[in-house]
């Protein structure tokens, strides 16, 4: 290059260029000092990549879960000895604690909140089944405020949940009754259960027995100090029906012994005539006397023996398939004399048609009899009696009409009772009372059948035996 | 002259049976077959002694002494009540309220009610005749 050329890049004349000691002592401290800062600041670039991946990895372990193991920091931290790695462990050691009570606080609130939701779900359930509990419920803390009263209790006992500021029961009941037992109960300190009829008004209006059981509640105290004692839970059962069914049983009772005195009187009576009779003529007819009452109470005994058996299920019973006007046959030449005897004309119109049942023959024959002879009894002579028969559809039906005395509303709506006698018409014939309800049990309890009886008060009364019919029925006359 | 003896029941073989036993002791006997004939024949025959059923047709025993009762010449008619009913009507209770001289269960001896008719009308005036 030529002198005084100046090189581009370099501002001074090249010929400056000659070598100075100082200068090139300064520039190799320079360029050496650079150099050590240089690999200063990678060793450090270095170390903070290195802690930065430890904290990533301590992240990324706690973000995974707990972690089991400590981690450790690289060996390139480990080994610096500048207190980095000391420090980092720190920080993870104490990021991991946080970490884990965080997870182990989020399990325990879980936990909780499994356990409230079951709480509250086994709650509802609880309030669902008293609800649904069709016998009243209700039940009292300890101060006599209603805590639990299913709707039953609140119809029944009208419970005005709308009482303004008291939950108090003698506020929002009007049943004294019940608010008398309760306190009876918690003044005599009465604990375990107690029962006691009582008669109240339901929500329609009638008078019903309900049967109150009052359990003491031991663990519903808010003080177990406190004399006053716990809650009590009052359930009420619905027993008229049953109150009901044992006046009918008591009346049953009261109505067969009064029914079998009266021959037994007559017995007993004309025996003790019979010791005092003063002759062979006086005696034989004393004697006629006691046998007919005799008579009168075996068929009342066998009629009430036959009823329960049916009743209870335990006659024996033998159906079979034969044909109705066959039967009813049988029965009208049964009670034809009886109605020659009152010039009742007793006529028999069956069926052309060949009508099959199954039923057992004694029994229904026995229905038969009954039917008619209840109503050649209770028709004045000279009256009529007809028997007839008919298929309707797939049902047979035998029919006994006559020309009696006829029944009232009332009546018909009793006349199949036990004992039940039409009290005008009872000096017209002898009877049990039990005929009709004999008849009744064969037909529909042994038969599936149907007895049935439709009346007009002093023309006449027509009875009517549905049955099933039996296979098929052909047309051939019987 | 004879005392009169209404009998009242529903029952033939009752009213027969006293009727004998009665009439063979020589009392004038009359029957009813139920509570409302009774109470006619109380004021056709005016009995001196009345024996009634408790269960009856039309009028039972307890209503037609109720009736007999309501009126002042018939108060101290001595009357039996004859009753096939067992624990349902106290003995005792019935003689008090409606003034009975007997309450006799069924079945029951003639022999037994003739000696309490005798009792009971030793000394009774004849009553006088419709």
């Amino acid at each position: 290059m030529a002198s005084g050329a100046r090189c581009p890049f370099w501002p001074r004349p090249m010929e400056s260029l000659r070598f100075d000691p100082f200068t090139s002592a300064t520039t190799l401290m320079l360029a050496t000092t650079s150099v050590v800062l240089a690999w200063l600041m990678y060793r450090a670039q270095r170390r903070v990549q290195a802690a930065r991946r430890y904290l990533m990895s301590v992240c990324d372990a706690l973000d995974a879960g707990s972690p089991q193991e400590e981690l450790l920091p690289s060996p390139e931290l480990a080994n610096a000895g500048d207190g980095w790695a000391h420090l980092l462990r720190r920080v993870s050691r104490t990021l991991t604690d946080h970490v884990t009570q965080a997870a182990d606080a989020e399990a325990a609130r879980s936990t909780l909140d499994l356990r409230c939701r079951k709480a509250i779900f086994e709650q509802e359930r609880m309030a669902a089944i008293i609800a649904s509990i069709p016998e009243p419920i209700v039940a009292i803390d300890a101060y006599d405020e209603v805590v639990i009263a299913n709707r039953s209790a609140e119809e029944l006992l009208q419970l005005d949940g709308r009482a303004a500021g008291s939950r108090a029961l003698e506020n929002i009941t009007r049943c004294e009754r019940l608010i008398t037992l309760f306190g009876e109960t918690r003044k005599r300190r009465l604990h375990g259960i107690r029962s006691e009829p009582i008669e109240l008004e339901n929500a329609q209006g009638e008078r019903r027995w309900y049967n109150v059981t009052i359990s003491t509640l031991a663990a519903d105290r808010p003080n177990p100090n406190d004399r006053r004692g716990g809650g009590m839970v009052a359930v009420l059962r619905d027993i008229s029906d049953q109150r009901e069914l044992q006046r009918q049983h008591a009346e049953f009772v009261s109505s067969a012994s009064h029914e079998m005195k009266a021959p037994l009187s007559g017995i007993k009576a004309y025996v003790e005539l019979l010791a005092d009779a003063p002759d062979e003529a006086t005696r034989e007819s004393f004697l006629e006397v006691i046998n007919a009452q005799s008579d009168r109470l075996q068929r009342l005994v066998e009629n009430l023996l036959n009823i329960a058996r049916i009743e209870a299920g335990v006659v024996r019973v033998s159906k079979q398939s034969q044909g109705l006007n066959e039967l009813l046959s049988e029965a009208a030449n049964v009670i034809q004399p009886s109605a020659d005897a009152k010039q009742i004309a007793l006529r028999y119109e069956p069926s052309p048609l060949y009508l099959s049942v199954l039923v057992d023959r004694d029994m229904m024959l026995q229905a038969a009899i009954n039917l008619l002879s209840n109503a050649v009894k209770y028709t004045a002579e000279g009256g009529s009696v007809i028997l007839r028969s008919r298929l309707n559809d797939d049902q047979v039906i035998f029919e006994v009409e006559d020309t009696g005395v006829g029944l009232s509303k009332e009546d018909c709506a009793k006349i199949f009772n036990k004992f039940y006698r039409v009290d005008k018409d009872k000096n017209m014939a002898p009877g049990t009372g039990l005929g009709l309800a004999l008849a009744k049990s064969i037909v529909e309890e042994v038969h599936g059948g149907r007895l049935s009886v439709s009346s007009t008060l002093g023309v006449g009364s027509k009875f009517t035996v549905i049955l099933p019919l039996a296979g098929r029925g052909n047309n051939s006359t019987p | 002259m004879a005392k009169r003896i209404l009998l009242c029941d529903d029952d033939v073989t009752i009213t027969s049976a006293a009727r004998y036993k009665l009439a063979q002791a020589g009392y004038d006997v009359q029957c009813a077959s139920d509570g409302l004939a009774g109470w006619e024949a109380i004021q056709a025959c005016s009995p001196d002694l009345l024996i009634t059923d408790c269960q009856m047709p039309r009028l039972n025993g307890l209503q037609l002494i109720a009736r007999i009762r309501e009126v002042p010449l018939l108060a101290e008619l001595p009357i039996f009540l004859l009753t096939g009913k067992g624990f349902e009507l106290p003995h005792d209770e019935l003689k008090q309220r409606f003034n009975l001289r007997a309450v006799l269960d069924k079945p029951f001896s003639p022999r037994e009610l003739l000696k309490l008719v005798n009792q009971a009308l030793a000394h009774e005036p004849v009553a006088p005749s419709p």
